[in-house]
């Protein structure tokens, strides 16, 4: 479990991006943090593994403060994939990029060789195993960076923009490569504003506005919520504006839905059906 | 990497702000040939004592005097070594003269760098006829040091999520780790030029020969002023230098 507790962060001491930040993220859930630019959003992912410290208050893993722990420690844990895939790849082949990785935390060749080989295929990469990165494409690149960390499996997985670049047949299956590791007891935390991959895949949201969050619960309340997607700018789901059209004519019909199978629920019920 | 701040473009308004970059250039030339002619205690003092007043001018000798602070460190390691090491007759007088000239060195430099923004830079390369690209070449290298800077901290950042230990392991273990770093680095900087070539090309680059300029930089009786005084100043210190044997309490040397 993680817990933070009223962090502040401001970068150089002058810029504040984080002002009293309070979150807690139990082991096993799936999370999207999301927000406008300049929310603070990246700076509180970097928080949960150490890279930022925070100014004011505490951030602590099953029960203690991380300041006790270096970043490379933490990152056992703690997973972090970054936006810029070209800030992690540095390597001759996209196997010995991931390689590196599994070094790093110590694994024998044999776990290290099978673990990769083992994430190259879950993310469809396996025929780019001998290529070099920077030849690849800016969504493979961006595989090959998440895949970079997902081969260490850490406990903690946390995505910042993971959705970039990708389409949408990549898209799902990171989707259900994500699910798959929270079904085996893996947290997962994104950061993104892509709603709908939101809606879809994520029960929890956090959603933030000005280094505050502003809202944080389930995904279904907090972005069918007007005033929560106008303060952290984002766009309506769509489904939440048909059946706020929908509410316009059939009071019967909620406003408040984000999941196709209330909305038609809802609808069903008005036109008296079963 | 504090010392560096000596050599960044401030704002501010002051006399030495207000010349033009041509003129400074030549009395920072003149200035660091100045520094390089003397090898002896008291006439680099001299020179130092010269230059302290110009700093002021400029109004930065406080920055001036952080970036001093933060190259202390190394002064002091060129003092220490250069005693050791040195096969002069009194290697703690020539090193503190060498250190002395360093500072000097530095300082004539910062005089031109800390008041002359990268456009004025480019602009002056431009009317001195260098060809426009690579004056236009030059500020873009200098606007972009500080980004390269974050995206090297960010670099670090990713690394140090993948488990690198930057900071700990032997002075071996502490070089292999600068791979991980500068390989991106290198290749995320090749990528941004290949991205805003283009940019600038789809936004006309080059697309007319004969360019105008919004404010061309005019040489004023001032300008002129410093000019005159710089080379003035050069030509007595040559002459001094060359014809003339330095008296005895120019060659002063610490007694031990």
């Amino acid at each position: 479990m993680i817990l933070l507790e009223d962090v502040h962060f401001a970068y150089d001491g002058l810029y504040t991006a984080l002002q009293g930040v309070s979150l807690q993220i139990d082991d096993g859930e799936r999370i999207a943090v999301m927000g406008s630019n300049g929310a603070g959003k990246t700076t509180l992912v970097k928080h949960l593994n150490g890279l930022l410290r925070p100014d004011r208050g505490r951030v602590i893993l099953d029960g203690v403060d991380t300041k006790h722990y270096s970043v490379a420690e933490l990152s056992r844990e703690i997973g972090l994939v970054m936006q810029n895939p070209d800030h992690q790849l540095f390597l001759e082949t996209v196997e010995r990029e991931i390689l590196f990785s599994l070094d790093n935390l110590g694994y024998s060749k044999e776990e290290s060789k099978e673990r990769c080989m083992r994430t190259l295929n879950d993310l469809g990469l396996e025929g780019l195993a001998e290529r070099s990165p920077f030849t690849l494409s800016g969504g493979e690149r961006k595989r090959v960076a998440l895949a970079s960390v997902l081969a260490t499996e850490p406990r903690v997985l946390s995505l910042d923009e993971p959705t970039i670049g990708q389409d949408a047949r990549q898209k799902d299956k990171l989707a259900s490569m994500l699910s798959e590791l929270n079904e085996k007891g893996k947290t997962v935390l994104v950061v993104t504003h892509d709603i709908e991959f939101v809606i879809e895949n994520f029960p929890r949201t956090v959603a933030m506005a000005d280094g505050r969050i502003v809202a944080d619960g389930p995904t279904n309340s907090v972005l069918s919520n007007t005033e929560v997607i106008e303060k952290c700018s984002l766009t309506r789901p769509q489904l939440t504006d048909a059946a706020m059209c929908l509410h316009a004519i059939f009071s019967d019909v909620p406003q408040r839905i984000t999941l196709l199978d209330d909305l038609e629920e809802a609808v069903v019920n008005v036109l008296g059906g079963t | 990497m504090s010392f560096l701040e000596v050599f960044q473009y401030t704002r501010q308004d002051s006399v030495i702000h207000r010349l033009d970059p041509r003129a400074k250039l030549v009395m920072s030339i003149v200035l660091a040939i100045i520094s390089l002619s003397f090898l002896s205690i008291v006439p680099l003092l001299i020179i130092f004592c010269c230059l302290i007043p110009i700093i002021a001018a400029a109004k930065s000798l406080r920055r001036w005097g952080r970036s001093m602070k933060g190259l202390s460190v190394l002064l002091i390691f060129i003092i220490v070594f250069n005693t050791l090491l040195s096969t002069a007759t009194n290697p703690f007088s020539q090193s503190l003269a060498l250190t002395l000239r360093l500072i000097a060195l530095m300082t004539s430099f910062s005089v031109f760098f800390l008041t002359v923004h990268p456009d004025e830079l480019s602009q002056a390369l431009i009317q001195m006829r260098v060809k426009f690209e690579f004056a236009f070449a030059m500020s873009m290298a200098m606007r972009y040091v500080p980004t390269l800077g974050r995206e090297a901290y960010a670099i670090m950042d990713a690394q140090k999520a993948r488990g690198v230990e930057l900071d700990k392991g032997n002075l071996l273990k502490r070089i292999r780790n600068i791979v991980p770093i500068i390989v991106p680095l290198i290749i995320v900087s090749i990528r941004r030029a290949l991205s805003i070539a283009e940019s600038m090309e789809s936004r006309g680059f080059g697309a007319s020969e004969h360019r105008t300029y919004m404010n061309p930089l005019k040489f004023r009786s001032r300008d002129w002023g410093v000019v005159i005084v710089s080379l003035l100043v050069l030509a007595i210190i040559m002459y001094t230098r060359l014809f003339i044997q330095l008296p005895p309490w120019a060659l002063w040397q610490l007694p031990i």
